[in-house]
């Protein structure tokens, strides 16, 4: 750890602190990850490893913040594992509350909103295709270099290994406003519609630069999202009624969803449409939203350019499946 | 694990033959000559196989766990790292990142029962310390691409099922030296259906010119697995423990 400067404390995560700090050879900035390893008889929990490998594979998209080494340090006889990241300057809920607030508050560009999302969809799509949910997608979690205009997904997977994220590290509350209806409602089986739910729910919020359904209670976030999109159905969603949180709501029928997010495009109506079904088995999945109309003026090869490893250097289409 | 092998740390490791060859310095003083550090490596090969068969381990995990070994001695000399601790100890780790964990005291129980020689028995607390240098050395990379995937898949393609135990096995002698470390793992499953097709007199020559893959290299390892099973008729028990004693290691 001493080829490390710690810079300062970024953040106290779900997980553990985060430090900025530098790499003391190549000067090059990391985010340093602490995590406290539970030792057992039978030496490192193969969950640690099995996370360490699920971070290694799935940060080779560039859309997923990069897992750079972990570097292993005995502090008083406690084994301490530092995940080192790469480090980008801010994350997608500074961004856009720095749209809100502050001297010169204005929208975000639409070309930009369309960038976010369509990189946010590539990074969830790779997640997916290697059966890891996130979980707890939200803008702390989306990490952007504000002059490239590049968004990564970050606190992948970290969850099952290490704590489980109930209750954050600091006790801070998690947020609920991310939360797929069918986690709030109880169910025990759940699925990547819940990643896409959160995906639409960060959408709306780009648009409006205030969150979708700010919701402090479970209850209340139920509230909230029945009260845009009308109070759930066994017809539109079979099985809802019988959830384990499932209580005889008030019937509110469904709203326009333009009028929550007015500035944006048909096209991205649309889309944000698929993502809210209520029904997980009929949300759009990440690889399909990708091929959805609302992207097709997106300049993918520039934003390919933009990442300082293209995709379309590997050769990712080699004949050869590899396993 | 399913992955992107190009995007993969195990691409970007991929080593070159003389990296691997190379004779750590405090082995060379102790007079480790590079057959005998290959030798080595081999009868750990081996006995990573043996102590899988005991406690019941997928070929997987033994074909990671041998990498992990071989890693660890492009980086680390056998003097400072005991084989005959490392050895077990990388099957243990590799059964963990494989999803497949076996316990250490099973593990070292086996130990006791399959080796006779004391240099060979290690209690728990050796393994699990040795688990986390090892960790070290491996800078924590422990996903690992092999050719069985792709050799299966090429079977199929190939119309060449019949061949599949043959050429599995010629993919299991691989980890026998250290080809997985220096090419990708599904050039090594084209040489061992290569072979395979050779010896079984099979025609594959426009087969593998659909491929479009340099066939020189596949050659070249061809040889490499062909040239290994020349020298290594009759390897000699002697002939380990002879360059195991010059590392005077555990007394």
């Amino acid at each position: 750890m001493e080829n490390y400067e710690k810079i300062e404390k970024v953040g106290e995560g779900t997980y553990g602190k985060v430090y900025k700090a530098k790499d003391k050879t190549s000067g090059q900035l990391v985010a340093l990850k602490k995590t406290r390893l539970e030792m057992d008889e039978e030496g490192v929990p193969p969950t640690a490893l099995r996370e360490i490998c699920l971070l290694q594979m799935l940060s080779q998209s560039l859309y997923v913040v990069r897992l750079l080494c972990v570097q292993h340090v005995d502090k008083n006889g406690k084994p301490l594992l530092y995940l080192v990241f790469e480090y980008l300057d801010t994350d997608l809920k500074k961004f856009i509350d720095s749209h809100r607030r502050g001297p010169n508050p204005r929208p975000l560009a639409p070309t930009l909103i369309q960038s976010f999302l369509y990189q946010l969809c590539k990074g969830v799509a790779h997640c997916h295709s290697h059966s890891v949910l996130h979980r707890d997608l939200k803008p702390q979690n989306l990490l952007v270099d504000k002059e490239k205009g590049i968004l990564k997904i970050a606190d992948l997977g970290l969850g099952r290994a290490f704590t489980v994220p109930l209750k954050s590290y600091t006790h801070e509350i998690v947020t609920l406003w991310y939360r797929a209806p069918e986690v709030l409602l109880g169910a025990t089986h759940y699925s990547t519609g819940v990643d896409m739910w959160s995906v639409g729910c960060i959408f709306a919020e780009m648009v409006r630069r205030q969150a979708l359904f700010p919701g402090d209670s479970e209850i209340q976030q139920l509230l909230h999202i029945f009260r845009l999109l009308g109070t759930p159905s066994e017809e539109q969603w079979p099985g809802v009624t019988s959830l384990k949180e499932w209580h005889p709501y008030p019937q509110w029928k469904p709203q326009n969803l333009t009028r929550a997010v007015p500035t944006l495009e048909p096209d991205g109506v649309d889309l944000l449409s698929k993502m809210l079904q209520y029904d997980p088995a009929n949300r759009i999945s990440a690889k399909a939203a990708l091929d959805h109309p609302y992207f097709d003026s997106l300049d993918k090869f520039l934003l390919n350019t933009k990442h300082d490893n293209p995709d379309v250097l590997l050769p990712n289409d080699a004949i050869v499946v590899l396993e | 694990m399913a992955a992107n092998f190009w995007a993969s740390s195990h691409y970007k490791q991929l080593l070159d033959q003389e990296d691997v060859e190379a004779v750590h310095s405090p082995d060379k003083e102790k007079g480790i000559t590079l057959e005998e550090f290959k030798l080595v490596k081999m009868h750990m090969a081996n006995y990573i196989m043996r102590l899988a068969q005991v406690v019941k381990v997928r070929q997987r995990v033994i074909a990671t766990a041998v990498t992990y070994m071989r890693r660890v001695y492009t980086r680390k000399s056998l003097s400072e790292y005991d084989p005959r601790l490392v050895a077990p100890t990388c099957l243990y780790l590799a059964s963990k990142a494989e999803e497949s964990t076996v316990q250490a005291r099973p593990l070292v129980f086996y130990i006791k029962k399959q080796c006779p020689d004391e240099k060979y028995r290690f209690e728990i607390k050796d393994i699990l310390e040795m688990e986390m240098k090892i960790l070290e050395a491996l800078d924590y990379y422990l996903v690992v691409y092999h050719p069985y995937r792709p050799l299966t898949l090429f079977l199929q393609d190939a119309g060449l099922t019949d061949m599949t135990q043959l050429a599995w096995g010629l993919v299991n002698d691989t980890y026998k030296m250290d080809l997985i470390l220096v090419h990708p793992p599904y050039m090594i499953a084209l040489a061992c259906i290569y072979i395979g097709s050779v010896l079984k007199e099979k025609d594959t020559t426009s087969w593998f010119e659909e491929l479009r893959v340099d066939m020189n290299v596949v050659k070249n390892i061809s040889m490499e697995i062909l040239d290994f099973y020349d020298n290594n008729k009759g390897i000699l028990e002697d002939r380990v423990n002879a360059a195991l004693n010059k590392l005077a290691l555990k007394q």
